[in-house]
């Protein structure tokens, strides 16, 4: 037997489409934890943003201050990763005994820090390049976006 | 455990609504009995991952909580309710993808044909939806199932019109030739 032609099989499957697909698993317990501990997240939630937004301020004033009163003397470059090293090492201290929430964070961590060294590469022969600058900011603040989302305790992996 | 379909309780949904406004988790359980399918079903066709829908479908429900305040209910609820998983579907995209991903634009490629066809509760045309790269998956989806625009779509998803109408087209091109050699 013949099938129909493809137009006919979409149309027809599109309007029989049941839109309702069960999930596999019991999803209620999860988001039940998540909202019953609502206060408790918010609170741990509410810390980091704070830290981070914390971090990018000082990040831009350092590479403003580099960049415009400072240089060419010392290179902005030494600077961000003075900052971003000791931020890290003090998060991977933190976190030394806590149990990881994703097995493969070190693997993402590590594609961060290759990333890291390009861009460093690239700054070796642009050290004032301020696209660069913020690349390589934005690389360091993922590096400790990840360290700390893979060690927080989240919802969605209950 | 409660199999009532939303469209056919919308007193009774309102009732709801406003019971979970004023803090009623029971009543909020009600409410997630009545949708979670519909919004794990959106969120397995646009990230056509299991594991992926199941958080995307929990996020869902956990951010209508705390923002269900928002919801003047001017649209139905369940018209919020699917944006706002669609939108979360979406983000959840992006937040999976690593940084040399974002920044070459790489594709997620759907699931292969085995996975689509071990996949629980996908039948038929959906087998074939989940295998369609990103974009074009994301669009056919919002497009041919959800019913919204171009614009809407190109809006959501940060890309031209024209690029929403040709990633359809693609989607399209792609199922019907593997509609034609199954």
């Amino acid at each position: 037997m013949n099938k129909p032609n493809f137009d006919d099989y979409l149309n027809k499957s599109l309007n029989t489409l049941d839109k309702e697909i069960p999930p596999q698993k019991d999803l209620w317990a999860g988001i039940e934890r998540a909202i019953v501990n609502n206060k408790q997240n918010q609170k741990k939630a509410g810390t980091w943003p704070k830290l981070t937004a914390i971090a990018a301020c000082t990040i831009a004033a350092l590479v403003a201050v580099n960049i415009f009163f400072i240089a060419p003397e010392p290179q902005p470059v030494v600077a961000i990763s003075d900052y971003f090293s000791a931020r890290k090492n003090s998060l991977l201290v933190e976190y030394e005994n806590k149990e990881a929430l994703t097995t493969n964070w070190q693997t993402q961590l590590q594609e961060l820090e290759e990333a890291e060294q390009a861009i460093k590469q690239a700054l070796k022969n642009e050290p004032q390049n301020q696209a660069l600058l913020t690349m390589l900011a934005q690389i360091y603040q993922q590096q400790l976006d990840l360290i700390n989302k893979v060690h927080a305790p989240r919802w969605q992996h209950i | 455990m409660l199999h009532v379909k939303p469209e056919q309780t919308p007193l009774c949904e309102a009732t709801l609504i406003e019971r979970v406004k004023s803090g009623e988790q029971a009543a909020y359980t009600t409410l997630y009995e009545l949708h979670i399918k519909r919004v794990y079903g959106l969120c397995l066709r646009l990230l056509a991952d299991q594991a992926h829908a199941e958080d995307a479908a929990q996020e869902v429900f956990v951010q209508v909580w705390h923002k269900i305040a928002q919801f003047d209910g001017r649209s139905q609820f369940s018209t919020w309710l699917y944006s706002v998983a669609s939108n979360i579907a979406i983000n959840y995209l992006r937040k999976q993808k690593n940084w040399l991903q974002k920044v070459v634009s790489i594709e997620h490629s759907g699931m292969d044909e085995q996975s689509a066809n071990d996949c629980e509760g996908l039948n038929g045309l959906d087998k074939l939806i989940v295998r369609l790269p990103e974009r074009a998956r994301m669009v056919f989806v919002l497009f041919a199932i959800e019913g919204y625009r171009h614009e809407e779509i190109a809006e959501q998803l940060g890309m031209a019109v024209g690029s929403s109408k040709s990633q359809y087209h693609r989607a399209r091109q792609l199922l019907q030739e593997w509609y034609e050699n199954e």
